[in-house]
């Protein structure tokens, strides 16, 4: 699957698209189309005609938005159980493969070229998402490329970027995020301007790897190849060095001047919330777009889950935080981010628990940046795909004086966590709290309640005597 | 027909009458809708108080929209920017 026309076609095959013929107003209409679309869990949708554009500028919304379309995106079986995706993900993400540099006549994302004061950002349909956002976002499901001027280290990640007039988009990258960590670090002392590429439309699993939290250094179309299953085409961009996956539908092309700032926001969020701080953005000054013929705009109405957000980042972030903690010498059995939990709660199997292995793990999740709001911990019995288990287990085995164990931050939390207040969003601070739903290890093994299910609580000779005589009674 | 701004406060008790300078974006409707631009204008609570002027509604940091309008004169364009190192607060830089 070379793109996301590639996809889209995948789609179709699976029932998992719907095609809106009838015109729709890019101002707030599309947007709350897709978010009622998620809210009913709908299929993705992709809007074939649009208010004020040309027909030909489309947008398609939710292409990863549910676990059937994330396991066609990776080439699998669409009702592959999400154990086995999280396996297959894992598995994929420590191959690499290495990128194709491919000519610019050869790259459909060069099919139309605009540079300089002929790159009129109005000439994509760009959404008013949600009512009352602070502008049209046009960079939602994207990819936000970023170069390292020392180490060449390419850096691919997902930011919010809406336009802000003619000349420039405004984004909100977070203070602790890579994008950020690179300008403040490479760019703001040497008062250069950092080059930047913003990718709309790439094959889904680019997107994906753009949510994924990958250690800086890490070439992430390399691991976009092995995810794949194929090299990613790159071509240069027009006005820098950047290189770019040239089957995206549309590349803005620009860059960050360290002396300017614009007004971004407020924007209805991935945690399900307009939450989060205002006007405090960076400015993108667009150099050039390019875009392929009939151009695909893709986008996620965010808000509250599911959606493509917090689907994505449940994969991506789950594995990234097993590796991590694996790392740590913490011996995890899977980690699971549930998707309704939007990223802001986790499930920790481990396969020795107690209180130090729980504060253990509360360590690697404050060590930087701090995403992360709650983690239970629960023992190898618990399936943590299972929310049924995990939930049983934090509910019973969760000793609520003594093992929560709750650390307190300054300039480090998620500014878009919505129970914070505005001076907290304002100072990234924040707590964390990581409920221990583990047996103490100092209990003796005979004093460890039984868990009463037929599995769990029964000899196997009860079991054995009971479902052989199971047709017997009736069922 | 008068035109119709829109803009974005932190608290609605931020926005004050008088001269100022303040980020509008024009709800002209078409594909350049919401196009932003950073003015020098005359601000009143009411159009009653600012003869000639245009509308500016409001909306606060998450978003709520004053269900009441303010009325705006534009007296000059500004940069599309403010002078300020990225990640520092646009409106502080805009009040130094």
């Amino acid at each position: 699957m070379k793109d996301l026309r590639h996809f889209i076609g995948q789609l179709e095959q699976n029932e998992e698209l719907m095609r809106i013929k009838k015109e729709v107003d890019w101002d707030i209409e599309l947007g709350a189309i897709s978010r009622r679309v998620y809210d009913q869990y709908g299929p993705c949708l992709w809007f074939e005609k649009i208010k004020d554009y040309p027909q030909g500028y489309t947008v398609i919304n939710g292409e990863c938005g549910t676990w059937r379309r994330v396991a066609i995106a990776m080439g699998l079986d669409a009702n592959t159980p999400l154990r086995e995706i999280y396996e297959e993900y894992e598995k994929r993400i420590e191959g690499r493969l290495q990128p194709n540099i491919v000519d610019r006549k050869a790259a459909p994302c060069k099919e139309n070229v605009f540079i300089g004061e002929q790159a009129d950002i109005y000439r994509l349909p760009a959404p008013l998402i949600h009512e009352g956002d602070g502008g049209r976002y046009i960079g939602t499901w994207d990819a936000v490329i970023t170069k390292d001027p020392e180490t060449n280290w390419t850096n691919w990640g997902m930011y919010r970027f809406m336009i802000h007039n003619q000349n420039f988009l405004a984004g909100w990258p977070q203070t602790t995020s890579q994008f950020a960590m690179m300008l403040n670090e490479k760019y703001v002392p040497k008062n250069q301007p950092m080059p930047v590429a913003l990718v709309i439309g790439s094959h889904p699993l680019d997107h994906m790897v753009a949510t994924a939290p990958m250690r800086p250094g890490v070439n992430e179309a390399e691991v976009a190849g092995s995810l794949r299953g194929e090299p990613v085409d790159l071509v240069k961009c027009e006005t820098s060095d950047i290189m770019v996956p040239a089957n995206a539908e549309i590349i803005i092309e620009g860059e960050i001047p360290t002396d300017a700032i614009v007004p971004d926001g407020p924007f209805g969020e991935y945690p399900g919330f307009r939450s989060g701080t205002m006007a405090e953005g960076v400015a993108f000054r667009i150099k050039a777009i390019t875009h392929r013929n009939n151009p695909i705009l893709s986008m996620t109405a965010l808000g509250a889950p599911v959606d493509d957000s917090s689907i994505a980042a449940s994969l991506t972030a789950a594995v990234g935080m097993k590796l991590g903690l694996q790392r740590r010498g913490i011996d995890v059995t899977d980690v699971y981010v549930p998707p309704e939990g939007v990223t802001h709660l986790v499930i920790v199997g481990v396969k020795t628990g107690g209180i130090e292995v729980t504060k253990k793990v509360l360590d690697f999740f404050i060590a930087r940046r701090v995403m992360v709001s709650k983690v239970i911990v629960v023992d190898k019995d618990v399936d943590v795909f299972d929310m049924k288990q995990w939930i049983h287990a934090f509910a019973t085995k969760c000793h609520p004086g003594r093992s929560i164990v709750v650390e307190h931050f300054v300039g480090k939390s998620n500014a878009l966590t919505p129970c914070y207040d505005a001076e907290e969003r304002r100072i990234l601070k924040g707590a964390f709290a990581a409920f221990d739903a583990t047996w103490p290890l100092e209990w003796p093994k005979e004093n460890i309640p039984p868990r009463a299910t037929f599995k769990e609580i029964y000899s196997q000779e009860t079991q054995d005597k009971v479902l052989a005589k199971w047709h017997e009674y009736g069922f | 027909m008068p035109k119709e701004y829109l803009t974005y406060v932190r608290k609605y008790a931020d926005l004050y009458e008088g001269e100022r300078d303040i980020f509008i974006k024009d709800l002209t409707p078409g594909p350049r809708k919401y196009d932003t631009k950073q003015v020098r204008a005359v601000i009143a609570r009411s159009a009653k108080d600012l003869s000639g002027a245009d509308t500016l509604w409001v909306r606060s940091e998450m978003g709520v929209l004053d269900p009441q309008p303010w009325a705006i004169k534009i007296l000059k364009e500004l940069p599309d920017y403010v002078k300020g190192r990225p990640y520092t607060d646009v409106f502080s830089c805009m009040n130094r």
